[in-house]
C-alpha cells in the first residue's frame, strides 16, 4: 500500500508538471514574429454553450485558414490562440484579459452570449483593444471597442414583426428564456405592436433549462393569439415544439416566429415538428449568392457532409473578412489605426448574405434582413429578403421606440 | 525537525505567502511576463480564502456544503453594487432602466457608500447563513441531507436572482465595474494593482491566521470532536447545533469576503457564481488541495485554478476539463488527504531514510 502510494503521488506528480510545463511552453510560443500576426479566439469549448459556440469558432478557423491560403493580411499570416471561456462570463473575463494582455494578440473573435460580451466589454475598453462580436442580439450598447457584426434589433426583430403586422397577424403572444435578449426584444416587440393598435395577448418566460411548458402552452391556448413571437434560447425550443407537436399544434394552428432558431437548431428540434415555422434572421444556408455557395462548400468540406451553416457562423466568418479589410485599409495592426480605418464607413466585405459594411458610427453592420420560413428538409428559405438595411441599435429612427422611451440612460 | 513536522503547514503557508509577495519583483524582473497574471493571482487568493472557509466546516467539523458558492455571490455582489453605484455616481443603472425603474431601489440605497457595503457584504450572507443554519442545525439535519439542503438553496437563490432582473440584471449580472481603488488595468495603473493585490494578500494571512488559531482553542477541537463523533458530543454535554451554526456563518462570511476581493479582480459579478456546479467546484480545491489542513485548501485553490487557467487554451483546450476531473478522481479514490497528505506522509520517510543512509 506504503508503495503504491508512493507511485501515485509520482504519477500525480509528473501529471501537474506536464500540464504546468505543457501550459509554459505555449505560452512562451506567443511573441509573434514580423511574419505573423496573432489573434485571439474567444469562445465556450466546454459548458452548456459549447454546442453553439464550436460553429462559430470552426467558421472563425475556416475564415482564418482562406485568408492564409491567399497569402495572408498585409502579408503576415494569421495564427490564432483558442481560449475557452467554459460558458462562465468570469471566465470570459479572465481569458480576454490574458489574451489582450499577456498574449498581446491584435484582436479578438468572441463571445456569444450577452453575459460574457457584458463581461468583457469594459476590459476591451480599457485596454484599448478590439472584439469581433458575431452573434445578433438586443441592441441598446454601441462600445467604440466592439464591432458587432450580428444583426441589431431593427435588422432582426423589428422587420420581423413589421412582416407579421403585413401579413394580417391580429394577436401576438411573447414567449422567451428569462434573461437579457429575450426581455429586451419582447420589451421592443410590445412597443412596436402596441404603437400599430394590435394586441399583445401574453407574455411569458421560461427558465433556461426548463423542460416542462404545460402551463406555458395552455396560457397560450387562452389566449387565442395567433402567432407567437418565439425569443426561447437553446434547449428550451426543444421541448416547447416537441409538446407542441404532441399536441398536433402545426403551423397552421399557431404560427411562430423564432428569433434563435437556426439551421443547426432544425437539426436538432427536427424539421417535421419545425416545417412552416417562420424565422428572421439575415442569412441562411439557402441564401442565393456565389459567395454562399463557396462558404457552404468549404464549410462542409472542412468540418464534414452532415454540417450546415447559420447566421451566427456566417456572421462570425464575416466578422475575419471584415477585420482583414480594416487592417488592410489602416496598413496597420494596431487598434486605433483599424479603429480610424472603420471610423471613415467603407469598410465592407462581400459576404455569403450579400455585401455588408461597418457603420463607421455604431460598429454595427448595414447587412439585409431575411424572414424564412422552415423547409421540410430541415433548411430555410426566405420569403422576404430586403436590401440592406442601416443598423440602428438604439432605435432611435423609429417613432413609437422613442414614443415608448425605449432609449438607454443617459 | 521536529518543529518542522509540527509546524510544516504554516512554513509552507508562510513559503506561498512570500512568493505572492514578491510578485511585483518577479513582475520588474521579467519572470511573469504581464499584469493579467498578477490579476489572475488576486482571483486565486480570493479563491483560497473561499477554500479556507469551506476546509473549516468540511475539513474541520465533516460538514460538506455544496452551496458556498450562494455566499461567495453575495459578498460579490455587495462589493459589485456598490461599485456600480461608484461608476454611475449613485444614480440608477442602465438595466433598472430598462426594466422599468427610475429610482434606485430600496434594497440599492445602503450601497452608495464603502462603509455601509461592507458591512452588509458581511451581515447579509452572516444574517442568512446563521437562519438557514439555525433551522437546519437545530433540526439535525447532517449528512448528505444537508448537502442537498445547500444545494437546493444555492438553486433557489440563483433562480430568484436570475428572476429579478431590474434589481440584479439577471444573468448579465453586474459588470462594467472598477475595483475599489479605480482602474486596475495596464501599466499605467500598476499602483492600483499592486495595493488591491497586497490587501488581499494581507486579508488572505489574517484569515488564515484566524482559522489556525480557531482550529487551535477548545472550539476547534470540538468542531473536530463534531467530526469524529457527533452522537459523543451531544452526549459529552454540547450543544453540538450552535458549533456548527457558528462555524457555518464563519464560514459564509469568509466566502463572502473572497467574493468581494474576487469582484475587485474580475470587474464582473454573474449569478453563475452562485450554481451549483461552481460550489462544487469550491469544494474540489479543498479535496485536491487536501482538507482538514488550511494550507491544503490554499494549496488546492491555487493549484487547481492555476491548472484550469494554463490547461484551457491552445491544444488542450478541448480536454482540459478530463484533465481536472481525472486529477479529482484520483485524489479522492487514492489519496484522500490530498496533495498535503501525500506530502506529509511521504516527505518525513523520504527525509528519515536518507538521514538513515548518511549516517
Amino acid at each position: 500500500m506504503k508503495k503504491l502510494n508512493k507511485l501515485m503521488a509520482l504519477a500525480v506528480a509528473a501529471a501537474s508538471a506536464i500540464s504546468l510545463a505543457s501550459c509554459g511552453s505555449s505560452n512562451a510560443e506567443n511573441g509573434s514574429d514580423s511574419s505573423t500576426v496573432t489573434v485571439g479566439l474567444l469562445h465556450s469549448m466546454t459548458g452548456s454553450m459549447a454546442i453553439s459556440e464550436q460553429a462559430v469558432l470552426d467558421a472563425e478557423k475556416l475564415a482564418i485558414d482562406e485568408i492564409n491560403a491567399a497569402g495572408g493580411v498585409n502579408g503576415k499570416t494569421i495564427e490564432y490562440i483558442e481560449e475557452d471561456g467554459a460558458s462562465e462570463p468570469s471566465t470570459f473575463a479572465t481569458k480576454a484579459e490574458k489574451l489582450i494582455n499577456q498574449d498581446k494578440v491584435a484582436t479578438v473573435f468572441g463571445c456569444w452570449t450577452s453575459a460574457s460580451r457584458k463581461a468583457v466589454k469594459s476590459i476591451f475598453e480599457d485596454y484599448g483593444s478590439l472584439l469581433w462580436y458575431p452573434v445578433q442580439y438586443e441592441g441598446m450598447e454601441q462600445s467604440p471597442n466592439i464591432v458587432y457584426t450580428g444583426a441589431a434589433p431593427n435588422q432582426q426583430i423589428v422587420p420581423a414583426v413589421e412582416y407579421l403586422i403585413d401579413q394580417g397577424y391580429k394577436k401576438f403572444f411573447l414567449m422567451g428564456s428569462d434573461y437579457v435578449f429575450p426581455r429586451t426584444a419582447n420589451m421592443i416587440i410590445k412597443a412596436q405592436v402596441e404603437a400599430t393598435g394590435l394586441e399583445v395577448v401574453g407574455e411569458e418566460y421560461a427558465a433556461m433549462d426548463q423542460t416542462d411548458f404545460a402551463s406555458i402552452i395552455s396560457k397560450i391556448e387562452a389566449s387565442g393569439c395567433d402567432v407567437i413571437l418565439n425569443t426561447l434560447n437553446g434547449t428550451g425550443n426543444v421541448s416547447f415544439f416537441k409538446q407542441m407537436a404532441e399536441k398536433n399544434y402545426t403551423s397552421e394552428d399557431y404560427m411562430t416566429m423564432s428569433f434563435s432558431i437556426a439551421e443547426e437548431e432544425v437539426k436538432t428540434i427536427g424539421a417535421d415538428i419545425l416545417k412552416g415555422h417562420m424565422v428572421s434572421w439575415n442569412y441562411y444556408q439557402t441564401t442565393d449568392t456565389p459567395e454562399n455557395e463557396a462558404f457552404v462548400a468549404a464549410y462542409k468540406a472542412a468540418y464534414g457532409e452532415d454540417r450546415v451553416t447559420s447566421d451566427p457562423a456566417e456572421a462570425a466568418y464575416d466578422a475575419v473578412y471584415l477585420w482583414k479589410a480594416a487592417v488592410e485599409k489602416a496598413g496597420s495592426f494596431e487598434t486605433e489605426d483599424v479603429l480610424a480605418a472603420i471610423k471613415e464607413g467603407d469598410v465592407s466585405f462581400t459576404a455569403p448574405e450579400g455585401t455588408v459594411t461597418i457603420d463607421g458610427e455604431n460598429q454595427h453592420l448595414v447587412k439585409p434582413v431575411r424572414i424564412g420560413v422552415i423547409g421540410e428538409d430541415g433548411l430555410i428559405t426566405a420569403v422576404v429578403e430586403t436590401d440592406p438595411v442601416e443598423p440602428d441599435p438604439y432605435l432611435t429612427t423609429y417613432d413609437w421606440a422613442v414614443a415608448a422611451n425605449i432609449q438607454p440612460l443617459e | 525537525m521536529k518543529g518542522i513536522k509540527k509546524q510544516g503547514n504554516n512554513i509552507t503557508f508562510s513559503v506561498i505567502v512570500i512568493i505572492l509577495a514578491l510578485i511585483p519583483l518577479f513582475y520588474s524582473m521579467g519572470v511573469i511576463s504581464s499584469t493579467s497574471t498578477i490579476m489572475f493571482l488576486g482571483k486565486c487568493i480570493a479563491f483560497s480564502i473561499a477554500a479556507i472557509g469551506l476546509d473549516l466546516i468540511w475539513g474541520y467539523t465533516g460538514i460538506l456544503s455544496l452551496g458556498h458558492g450562494l455566499y461567495f455571490a453575495l459578498g460579490g455582489y455587495a462589493m459589485a453594487m456598490y461599485l456600480k453605484l461608484q461608476a454611475t455616481g449613485g444614480k440608477i443603472t442602465e438595466f433598472m432602466h430598462t426594466g422599468g425603474l427610475t429610482e434606485l431601489p430600496m434594497v440599492w440605497r445602503p450601497f452608495t457608500s464603502l462603509p455601509a457595503s461592507l458591512i452588509m457584504m458581511i451581515l447579509v450572507p452572516a444574517a442568512v447563513a446563521g437562519i438557514i443554519g439555525y433551522f437546519i442545525f437545530k433540526n439535525r439535519v447532517k449528512g448528505v441531507y444537508f448537502s442537498i439542503i445547500s444545494q437546493a438553496l444555492t438553486w433557489a437563490a440563483y433562480s430568484v436572482f436570475i428572476a429579478l432582473s431590474p434589481y440584479t440584471n439577471g444573468n448579465v449580472g453586474i459588470s462594467e465595474i472598477k475595483s475599489v481603488f479605480g482602474s486596475i488595468k495596464g501599466d499605467a495603473n500598476l499602483g492600483n494593482l499592486y495595493l488591491l493585490f497586497y490587501i488581499a494578500l494581507a486579508i488572505m494571512v489574517v484569515i488564515y491566521a484566524l482559522s489556525y488559531i480557531l482550529v487551535q482553542t477548545k472550539f476547534g477541537k470540538l468542531l473536530v470532536a463534531i467530526r469524529d463523533g457527533e452522537n459523543r458530543t451531544y452526549f459529552s454535554g454540547y450543544c453540538v447545533s450552535r458549533y456548527k451554526n457558528v462555524i457555518y456563518i464563519i464560514s459564509a462570511v469568509f466566502a463572502a469576503v473572497a467574493g468581494a476581493l474576487f469582484v475587485n479582480f474580475n470587474g464582473s459579478i454573474t449569478p453563475s457564481q452562485m450554481t451549483i456546479s461552481y460550489s462544487i467546484t469550491m469544494v474540489i480545491w479543498v479535496a485536491v488541495g487536501g482538507r482538514g489542513t488550511l494550507v491544503g485548501a490554499v494549496i488546492g485553490a491555487f493549484f487547481i485554478n492555476l491548472c484550469e487557467y494554463n490547461l484551457s487554451s491552445g491544444e488542450l483546450v478541448n480536454i482540459w476539463q478530463y484533465i481536472i476531473g481525472a486529477i479529482f478522481t484520483v485524489t479522492i479514490l487514492f489519496f484522500k488527504g490530498g496533495i498535503v497528505g501525500v506530502v506529509r506522509d511521504n516527505i518525513p520517510s523520504l527525509l528519515s531514510k536518507r538521514k538513515g543512509v548518511s549516517r
